[in-house]
């Protein structure tokens, strides 16, 4: 895996066969996630449900909290106060959905290219690095990523030598290693990414004063 | 989302007496352990338009204290500014009051 540079035009990142597998699964895995619950299967359900009535007056239901703490990640509360948060979500959640799978598509189509290499249009770069946050948010819900420290240990966990005797569950040891890998190639994706993306943006200015 | 948008005031042309009278109103964005830093300071200067030296300044607020109030402004152009902030992956809360 090489993380991005800039190629001419585009910002141009590397990655084998496998690396690219396993993150298109996650990527899939992602999109899957933002369907559950969401307006279109809400809607299918109001459909066989009864009466074409029923459907506007539920209109003005609330949208529930998700309940999976992944996808609270990526559709979190709007306020500290209840009643706020469940206008925004009724107002906003479904366009969050809309423009969330939409980032992730992109990236799954830049991940999809026959070429060994990934890349990525500047135009392009702000939709490819939301999805790419996105995707390093529901994996770090997975891997209990509380605190600046979990994330931190992930790095030395793919670092260290695997001692499997030394846990309860090794299988368990091995998918996290594996997790934590993904987690890491997805943060250093990104990380390369953003940087080129800032070198690109135009300086507003000094501040007066 | 990824356009410069004019919705909210940068946080120095905010006149905090007046705002505080005409329904003040902020968004907050708060820390998480997965955010880059390198992203939310791209986040602050593409979306609010802020310099580098005010977006990085927010970032290490959000990192350091836990939160920050990045922008302050009538109700509904917060909650299109908390909208655009989990749209980018961050997590954002719109607050009655601008602190």
């Amino acid at each position: 895996m090489q993380g991005f540079r800039r190629e001419g035009d585009a910002y141009v990142a590397r990655l084998d066969a496998a690396e690219r597998a396993v993150l298109l699964d996650v990527v899939d895995d992602v999109v899957s996630l933002l369907a559950e619950g969401g307006p279109s299967s809400v809607a299918r359900g109001r459909a066989a449900a009864s009466h074409p009535l029923d459907a506007l007056r539920m209109e003005a239901e609330d949208v529930q909290t998700p309940t999976d703490p992944a996808l609270r990640r990526l559709l979190p509360d709007a306020s500290v106060d209840p009643e706020v948060t469940a206008e925004f979500r009724r107002l906003t959640e479904a366009d969050l959905r809309t423009a969330k799978t939409d980032h992730l598509l992109r990236l799954r189509a830049a991940l999809m290219a026959a070429s060994l290499d990934v890349v990525v249009v500047p135009s392009e770069a702000p939709r490819i690095a939301a999805a790419l946050t996105d995707v390093r948010l529901v994996v770090s819900e997975r891997l209990e990523v509380r605190t600046d420290a979990d994330a931190d240990a992930l790095y030395h966990l793919i670092g260290s030598d695997p001692e499997p005797s030394d846990v309860a569950d090794p299988r368990a040891q091995v998918a996290r290693r594996f997790l934590a890998t993904v987690y890491v190639v997805l943060s250093l994706l990104q990380e390369s990414l953003v940087e080129l993306m800032l070198e690109a943006l135009p300086e507003v200015g000094s501040e007066p004063g | 989302m990824s356009t410069v948008t004019a919705s909210s005031a940068p946080l120095e042309d905010v006149d905090l007496g007046e705002a505080a009278v005409v329904d003040g109103w902020s968004t907050v964005v708060w820390n998480d352990p997965v955010n880059l830093m390198s992203y939310v300071t791209y986040v602050f200067r593409s979306y609010f338009g802020y310099s580098t030296q005010r977006a990085e300044h927010l970032m290490r607020q959000v990192h350091e204290d836990g939160q920050a109030t990045v922008s302050r402004g009538n109700r509904e152009q917060m909650e299109i500014d908390v909208q655009a902030m989990h749209g980018y992956g961050l997590w954002a809360t719109v607050q009655p009051g601008t602190p």
